[in-house]
């Protein structure tokens, strides 16, 4: 056992972990950050994506230990996010969901990529998208709804 | 759903963070042979979670930032094991000189993975589907391998003995990757996959137009990437390009010997790498 500080969604956490305990388990078991969904748990569905430092990776394949005095950014964090927020809004005005299973896992992946570059061509952002797998196939609504959403994201910018 | 079951745990084991590579090589010969060095990780926890290995220490390179650069010398270009897939592809100095390794390191896994995934752990792992290898093979790099007792330089082509078995000793880690610093340098890497997305054969090709020399590797059909050159390819530099690309593939057809598994029989792969060949070097050379 060891002690780790995380920074989540905004709040810095104290968490008492084991070496052998994976960065999803402490945020869904010790943490109640149940935005992060657990799926596959081999690192090729996706769904535990998170924002470590502001950068995305699959928390299924990262260890708690890890992330040790690192900022999480999970669905729940960006919703302080006046963007992303529109980005969420983006997502339910294009029905960009079926069981909506992995909505936090691409929001949190295309808010990382549209904060990145909002004038990303269609088919890069495909090839961005691609490390989120949706079951139900609702992959074109969310094409649309992200591309929806590049506008609140350039404003920002400029 | 219970989460103390194999497969979503992971086995027992102390993680050490070393700040600097000294002290990565010290924790290794302290605990050799009871260490695996982590890099990206991602096969590291798969294996683990499958308790396909048990290490008792793990020793995470992620906060040794000299592993993590890219540096021109009189060497050749020097990019760090710790260096991520995303960064070789972003990176203007590996697109211009180094392109098949800019474009197999755009098949390292996803797009997400590729923020984890890095060159070292890539081509370290030993697996034949490794994206890494091949293309570092066609570019005739050379690996600088170091351990407590001092470093040695080892070819890329020698660094894979057979499926999870590699030449790097229980002490040893890839530090850098060197690759000759060339003009005028041209190169690609096509994979075909199925779908599940496991390579069923690879070819990086990279092309020297100043020096005439060509370099050929194909991979994932075996368990070592097959290495091509001018020679073995029979490439005349005078004669037309599709005599060539044609006489080159047909070597490449009779040469390798591929192995059958869940993924492709033999028969499929040794086709595969045939017409993979000839496209490749249909992309390097323009048309014909």
């Amino acid at each position: 056992m060891r002690t780790i500080s995380l920074k989540v969604n905004g709040i810095v956490k104290e968490v008492a972990v084991e070496d052998n305990e994976l960065l999803l388990n402490v945020l869904r078991e010790k943490l109640g950050v149940t935005s992060v969904k657990a799926a596959c748990w081999r690192g090729e569905c996706g769904l535990c994506t998170v924002l470590l430092d502001g950068i995305p990776v699959k928390s299924c394949m990262t260890l708690a230990v890890e992330a040790d005095g690192k900022e999480v950014i999970t669905a729940e964090g960006l919703y302080s996010d006046e963007r992303a927020k529109k980005l969420m809004e983006s997502f339910v005005k294009h029905g960009a969901m079926q069981c909506g299973f992995c909505t936090p896992a691409f929001v949190v992946t295309s808010h990382y990529v549209l904060s990145k570059n909002p004038d990303i061509d269609g088919e890069e952002l495909k090839k961005e998208l691609n490390g989120v797998i949706c079951r139900c196939g609702t992959y074109y609504q969310i094409y649309e709804a992200v591309k929806d959403a590049e506008k609140y994201y350039k404003k920002e910018k400029v | 759903m219970s989460f103390t079951t194999p497969y979503f745990t992971l086995p027992k084991f102390v993680y050490f963070k070393p700040k600097n590579i000294e002290e990565a090589l010290g924790m290794l010969k302290q605990h050799k042979g009871r260490a695996k060095v982590m890099a990206g990780g991602i096969m590291l926890v798969n294996l683990m979670k499958e308790r396909q290995i048990f290490p008792e220490y793990v020793i995470d390179l992620k906060n040794i930032d000299e592993l993590k650069k890219i540096n021109v010398t009189e060497n050749g270009i020097e990019i760090g094991s710790m260096v991520t897939a995303i960064e070789l592809q972003n990176s203007k100095l590996i697109k211009e000189k180094c392109p098949a390794l800019a474009k197999a390191a755009s098949f390292m896994g996803d797009r997400t993975l590729q923020h984890t995934v890095t060159i070292g752990g890539n081509i370290s792992v030993g697996m034949p589907s490794t994206d890494g290898l091949p293309a570092l093979m066609s570019m005739d790099s050379v690996l600088e391998v170091r351990s407590s007792e001092g470093k040695r330089f080892l070819p890329s082509s020698e660094l894979v003995l057979g499926i999870g078995r590699t030449s790097l000793k229980e002490d040893e880690i890839i530090t850098k990757i060197i690759v000759p610093n060339d003009e005028k340098v041209m190169g690609t890497y096509l994979k075909f996959i199925n779908a599940s997305e496991v390579a069923i054969a690879t070819v990086a090709v990279t092309v020297h137009h100043e020096k005439k020399k060509l370099a050929l590797s194909v991979g994932a059909i075996a368990p070592r990437p097959y290495y091509f050159d001018n020679s073995s390819l029979q490439w005349n530099w005078e004669g037309s390009v599709a005599e060539n690309i044609k006489r080159a593939s047909d070597v490449v057809y009779k040469a390798v010997q591929p192995m059958s598994d869940a993924v492709a029989s033999a028969e499929y792969r040794k086709e595969m790498s045939k017409i993979l060949t000839a496209r490749a070097l249909k992309e390097v050379f323009g048309g014909a």
